[in-house]
């Protein structure tokens, strides 16, 4: 098992440092940030002034030397536009994108799951041909559209909600969250809803084929045949054998949700962090998106790595079969 | 009943997320600043979050005029020395005194303390600062600088007891960021800032200008178009800055909104490379090389400039919002002129004179554009490919990110590119200067001339113009030097873009800048 727990922590290692060196050589052949960023009547004296300072006159191998080092250190840099460490700058964002990850992802379990079982449960009735239609459309209509008209409908039209931002915050253990206040939680329902759906048509898709298997395994003949009810068939039995893939989806989507939320953020105005990363892609912003891909690849390494763990300690096959190998 | 439940709930809601009170602006911006230290980068979004904080020694009124600042007069003394007299009775949000030793600080700044948008542009002529008594400098330049008023518009005066601590690169920004150190002279004291999010500001009420009309005003930045309209819709900002022309088109008809459109600093030009050694994206119609460099004949350089139906390209492409341009700089700039003969649409005029070149059956042409730098840019593009294969050219039109547009253009990978250009001082030889002029590391002009055009005339003419202490004579030059430009069609301008703002209606008066910026402080309540 401890061998099994390093060969994993190696593997996790090592695709953090390809990763960070495809973006920083991604970032080189894109172009210079100075010729972005500096104003058109800067002298060249100036200009060379600002690329001495951002230590983009070393040969490359020599800049990712230094980040490197730094990186070990754990000094993820200075960020080229804002000149504040990377880490202040993502870690004050990170908690605005947690927050609506979180709340969407669980949102999106809890009522895919449950209808999900229902139409595997029903499969012919009226409701679970709607619930297995909508999910279609979850799947196929565009999360930038859905927001918009997610606004136009409850913001501008209905004015229930705000169309954008982020609510007051409360500072909870010297982090400030926003969905703890009214006014927060009232902001956070549309983006939240938005950033659910595609997760929740996917869960509704793999509750209903799950439930649709587990009703006709022999589990639950017998368990039907001792007469217990249907109700806690569903909860004790049916639940139980759908959760295993349901908890592996639930994963990888929470990795690539926090990652990748830039869609949603970026029309409902969410200070996250998808948004800093796509304006720091715009100005090639190096350190800032290197530190953010380096965190990306960390979580979901992390993320497969457990899930690995959780694996080899349900099912023994999997544990002894490394073993053999 | 339910009804009843919801609007009473969705009234709350709206009472709740501040449905803003008269005395609190809330304004929907599409960028912000990178810091709070107004030293730290040149890029016009932070200058215009830096002057609700900020004062500047001159000032540039909606049409980029000068007009007095902190300063309340200048005058040359000598060839290299300006004489500028400060305003008495000014106070800081501190409650200190306005001096000259503020001025001097915040002189020595810049170059210290930016970041890569470097502003130690602003401060490079100057070569010491004396100070005659607290109320008069003396700012000794490297020779004659004229344009040392327009150069100052951008000069932000911080104080130079609060920044003292705060003033090197690691400092700076942590300072000011967290309020310790941004101690201006301007209209509102700053709150609370978080990058890419809200910039909260609140009234100074000892503003040498009078108290400014909101208790209260709240910067958010909103870059996606949509979604600041969005917000506006629903009662949650008061004024949005950049709507777009789709968007213009619908509001015009909507009774809740007011519009106002303003003319902008950008010009549309088209640049033509001049390089005779190579020629990327240039070729013969059937792929093979061509014998020489097209573009170096003033007479195709001709017939792409009658191509191009500017009057369409406003109507139909930017939906009515710009102007047909002539010259590299908008009508009523420093050094404008007036002689420069407007374009004329002749696509027969043009494929004359393309026979008469050379090149009777055409040529092909990779066209390279910005497509997210500023509004219509990619469209534009669009448009300027067809015009131009009307005339019997082939023309592949790539409108790319900004991102790789700009490094790739300072590369010399792009024989005809378009991108926009800002004349933000308001005077021509911030854009002859740099676009135009032979590229020269020493004097340091022509640092984005990209497309290795040299004209000594033209040369002689910007360079008089920079040194020329006498307004008329130097208005005289520049406005010659602009007719030359015109006339060698290296770069060929398209359209003046022009900026649109909303507000709820009958909430704001608003009177919309040239260079596009959204100043809190003269927007006041309808009455």
């Amino acid at each position: 098992m401890l061998a099994f727990i390093i060969q994993r922590a190696l593997q996790a290692a090592l695709v953090m440092v390809v990763m960070s060196m495809i973006v920083f050589l991604g970032v080189y052949a894109v172009g210079n940030p100075v010729d972005i960023v500096i104003p058109p009547d800067a002298t060249i004296a100036m200009r060379e002034e600002v690329i001495r300072r951002l230590g983009l006159d070393l040969p490359l191998w020599k800049q990712y030397g230094i980040f490197a080092w730094n990186l070990l250190q754990g000094d993820f840099g200075r960020s080229f536009i804002y000149n504040m460490p990377v880490l202040e700058l993502i870690g004050g964002r990170l908690p605005a994108t947690l927050e609506l990850v979180l709340i969407s992802i669980l949102f999106a379990t809890v009522t895919g799951v449950s209808l999900g079982i229902y139409a595997g449960v029903n499969p012919e009735s009226r409701i679970a041909k709607l619930i297995m239609g909508l999910s279609i459309l979850g799947f196929s209509v565009p999360s930038f559209w859905v927001g918009l008209i997610l606004i136009l409908t409850f913001a501008v039209h209905f004015g229930i909600f705000p169309a954008g931002g982020r609510g007051e915050t409360v500072m909870v253990f010297g982090v400030e969250w926003s969905f703890l206040t009214a006014n927060g939680l009232s902001h956070i329902v549309l983006p939240a809803l938005n950033l659910a759906l595609f997760k929740m048509a996917m869960m509704i898709r793999l509750a209903r084929a799950g439930t649709r298997e587990a009703m006709l395994s022999d589990t639950v003949k017998f368990a039907r045949a001792a007469g217990i009810s249907e109700a806690t068939i569903l909860r004790r039995h049916v639940l139980k054998l759908i959760s295993i893939p349901i908890i592996t989806v639930f994963g990888l989507e929470l990795g690539s949700t926090l990652a990748f939320a830039v869609v949603t953020e970026t029309i409902f105005s969410w200070p996250g962090v998808g948004k800093l990363i796509i304006d720091s892609i715009t100005v090639l912003d190096r350190p800032v998106m290197v530190a953010y891909l380096v965190l990306t690849a960390f979580v979901f390494v992390m993320i497969n790595f457990t899930v690995d763990l959780v694996f080899a300690l349900i099912d023994p096959r999997i544990r002894s079969g490394r073993q053999k190998s | 009943m339910t009804y009843i439940r919801i609007t009473g709930l969705a009234g709350a809601i709206a009472l709740l997320t501040g449905m803003a009170g008269a005395e609190t602006l809330t304004i929907g911006v599409r960028g912000g600043p990178e810091s709070m230290d107004p030293h730290y980068s040149a890029l016009g979004t932070h200058a215009e979050a830096a002057k609700h904080i900020f004062d500047t020694l001159v000032w540039a009124d909606e049409a980029l005029q000068i007009a007095p600042g902190l300063a309340t007069e200048w005058s040359p003394v000598d060839d290299d020395t300006w004489e500028f007299k400060l305003r008495e009775g000014v106070k800081f949000h501190d409650g200190s005194d306005f001096t000259a030793e503020d001025v001097k600080f915040s002189i020595s700044r810049p170059p210290i303390v930016t970041g890569p948008t470097t502003t130690a542009i602003y401060v490079r002529r100057v070569q010491e600062v004396e100070i005659i008594d607290p109320h008069t400098i003396h700012i000794h330049t490297d020779g004659p600088a004229p344009s040392l008023p327009y150069d100052f518009v951008r000069l932000f005066i911080v104080s130079h007891t609060a920044a003292a601590d705060y003033s090197t690169p690691e400092t700076a920004a942590e300072g000011f960021n967290s309020g310790v150190a941004s101690i201006g002279t301007g209209p509102f004291k700053l709150t609370s800032w978080e990058p890419k999010a809200d910039l909260v500001l609140d009234r100074f009420d000892d503003y040498w200008g009078g108290p400014a009309a909101w208790e209260r005003v709240i910067r958010k930045e909103m870059p996606n178009d949509s979604s600041r309209l969005a917000a506006l819709m629903a009662g949650q900002v008061n004024l949005v800055n950049d709507v777009s022309s789709a968007d213009y088109l619908q509001l015009q008809n909507d009774p809740a909104v007011d519009i106002f459109v303003g003319d902008g600093i950008y010009i549309m030009n088209m640049l033509l490379d001049q390089r005779t050694d190579e020629m990327p994206g240039l070729r013969a119609k059937d792929g093979s090389a061509l014998p020489e460099n097209p573009l170096r004949d003033i007479r195709v350089r001709q017939a792409l400039d009658k191509a191009i139906d500017r009057e369409t390209m406003v109507e139909i492409v930017l939906e009515g919002l710009g102007k047909p341009a002539d010259q590299g700089m908008p009508p009523g700039f420093f050094g404008y002129s007036e002689n420069v003969p407007k374009p004329v649409y002749d696509p027969e005029g043009a494929k004359a004179l393309l026979a008469e070149a050379g090149y009777p059956d055409g040529f092909e042409m990779d066209l390279y554009c910005s497509s997210d730098r500023l509004p219509g840019d990619a469209a534009i593009c669009q448009g300027l490919g067809q015009m131009l294969s009307v005339i019997g050219l082939t023309v592949n039109v790539n409108a790319t990110s900004r991102t790789v547009y700009f490094p790739a253009q300072a590369r010399g990978d792009y024989s005809v590119s378009m991108n926009g250009w800002g004349t933000l001082t308001g005077e021509a030889t911030y854009t002859l200067g740099g676009q135009m002029h032979t590229p020269d590391a020493d004097k340091g002009l022509g640092g984005f001339n990209r497309i290795s055009y040299s004209n000594p005339d033209l040369d002689a003419l910007i360079q008089q113009g920079m040194v020329e202490l006498d307004e008329d004579k130097r208005r005289e030059i520049l406005e010659s030097a602009m007719e030359l430009a015109a006339d060698d069609k290296v770069l060929i301008p398209i359209v003046q873009l022009q900026s649109v703002w909303a507000a709820r209606a009958g909430e704001l008066d608003f009177t919309p800048r040239t260079d596009g910026d959204t100043l809190a402080y003269p927007i006041k309540p309808k009455q």
